[in-house]
């Protein structure tokens, strides 16, 4: 019959090309028996009508192939929580950092406009797609290399099925009130996009690109350049970033995840005020210098005077701010003590 | 298709996958081949689409608990399909699995039929 070779051939064009003839081989044999059956009960051949309604019962060829296609998945289940949660920091770390390049470029711009601005707010799609595009092309090539079993997952990558009732983490004051406690998976995507951060931290100094993009191009076509202060900021950056990555390594490996983490909450606050002060105490509060002094206009003079100024100016609101957060902290940990010992003493 | 006939439709498709597999390893405790396997399950009411039955025979020998053949039967090659030790092992635990959620089933709604007739 002229239609089913022609189903078939269609169904053969979407089956996976090992299986491909045993798998037509078979689907022929059981219809052309159907396809006998069917003439016999009606005591002549199928019209091209009646054909081609049954035919259309057996479901489109696309269809009909898929069934024998295996369960392939572009991130799976086993990965799919992670990364929701690593797609949800990559898009607010890209939001912030793209948002800080943003204000640097156009308060450094000779003329700064409102169009620039508005460029700037409607390229921010493009910038959360493309930090989404390389987050879920990693996992996906995860997934791929995991499930092919070309790569294992060292054993702290999987929840332990030996785990007790008993380890479990204590409530924590907002799983408590209801709030939604640590995941693993949180736990996990902490450490791989901290490292990931960090090699990024580590490109930016030979990639300025990097950090900021179009405007890197700016920075070496400009009369300005960056004043020697960078250097111990960027470094004390990459040593807080590697500390930071060391700490969450360790919890995970040795299961302290679970736990809450009061201390490297506190300690990180405190050592954040560190790369403020580096900038603050820059001498004579230069963070910026022109490139060519000698040749250099005015205009560019006072633009260097009040970029400087004003960086200056943004560092002592930054460091009031993780200030205020410190004492604020050391307010709540002080009444939380203060109410355990009321508590305890009832 | 409404929201509440399209959940129905889910739900329903969801019991069945399990119920057809068993279905299937049922009948080939006797050896047949798609077409007849298919034949045989819709004469005991239980209708599968062959976009559905073909591909799950495949699965099921993927799985180890079918063996296949090709043997020429009626001047046709057909692909014969059986049960392997190891799919009869499995068939029977899950037979039993599927009678014990069968009586916790009707039990549940014995009870609950008993206590609705009751409280009338």
């Amino acid at each position: 019959m002229e239609l089913l070779d022609h189903y078939l051939e269609s169904v053969k064009k979407h089956l996976p090309w090992q299986r491909q003839d045993d798998i037509i081989a078979e689907l022929r044999a059981n219809l052309e028996s159907q396809l006998e059956e069917k003439e016999e009960a009606l005591g002549r051949p199928l019209t091209q009508a009646e054909a081609e309604e049954w035919l259309k019962q057996l479901g489109a060829p696309i269809q009909v192939a898929a069934g024998y296609q295996p369960q392939q998945y572009l991130i799976g289940p086993a990965f799919y929580p992670t990364y929701r949660y690593v797609l949800k920091l990559a898009c607010s770390w890209a939001t912030i950092i793209y948002a800080i390049v943003t204000v640097v470029q156009v308060f450094a711009t000779q003329n700064p406009s409102n169009t620039a601005l508005l460029d700037a707010v409607l390229h921010l799609p493009w910038v959360l797609m493309m930090a989404a595009a390389w987050v879920t092309l990693i996992f996906a090539a995860i997934e791929f290399t995991v499930a092919r079993g070309y790569v294992v997952l060292p054993a702290f990558c999987s929840p332990s099925p030996n785990w007790t009732p008993g380890s479990l983490p204590p409530l924590t004051h907002d799983a408590a009130a209801g709030k939604k406690p640590r995941s693993f998976a949180q736990a996990v995507a902490e450490v791989v996009f901290g490292i990931l951060f960090l090699g990024w931290l580590l490109l930016i100094p030979q990639h300025p690109w990097l950090l900021m993009g179009p405007g890197a191009y700016w920075l070496k076509t400009s009369p300005f350049e960056l004043a020697p202060v960078w250097v111990p900021f960027f470094w004390c950056l990459v040593a807080m970033n590697i500390l930071q990555n060391g700490w969450n390594i360790e919890a995970l490996i040795s299961g302290r995840w679970q736990r809450p983490q009061p201390l490297k909450q506190a300690v990180f606050k405190v050592l954040g005020l560190l790369p403020a002060a580096i900038i603050l105490t820059a001498p004579h509060q230069v963070v910026v210098l022109l490139r060519h002094p000698e040749t250099a206009q005015m205009r560019d003079r006072l633009q260097l005077d009040a970029i400087n100024h004003y960086f200056h100016w943004s560092t002592e609101v930054i460091c009031a701010i993780i200030v205020l957060q410190l004492v604020w902290s050391a307010v709540q940990l002080t009444l939380n003590h203060y109410r355990k010992r009321a508590a305890a003493m009832q | 298709m409404t929201l509440a006939e399209n959940v129905f439709e889910n739900l329903r498709l969801e019991l069945r996958r399990g119920c057809l597999t068993l279905a299937v390893l049922a009948q080939l405790r006797e050896e047949r081949y798609g077409y007849t396997l298919r034949k045989a399950l819709a004469d005991d009411g239980l209708v599968i689409d062959e976009s559905t039955l073909y591909p799950l025979l495949r699965r099921l020998e993927a799985q180890g608990l079918l063996a296949s053949q090709w043997r020429e039967e009626e001047k046709r090659n057909k692909r014969f399909y059986r049960l392997t030790p190891d799919g009869e092992k499995i068939f029977a635990q899950l037979f039993e699995e599927w009678q014990a959620i069968n009586a916790a089933i009707n039990a549940s709604i014995t009870a609950s039929m008993k206590t609705t007739t009751s409280n009338l």
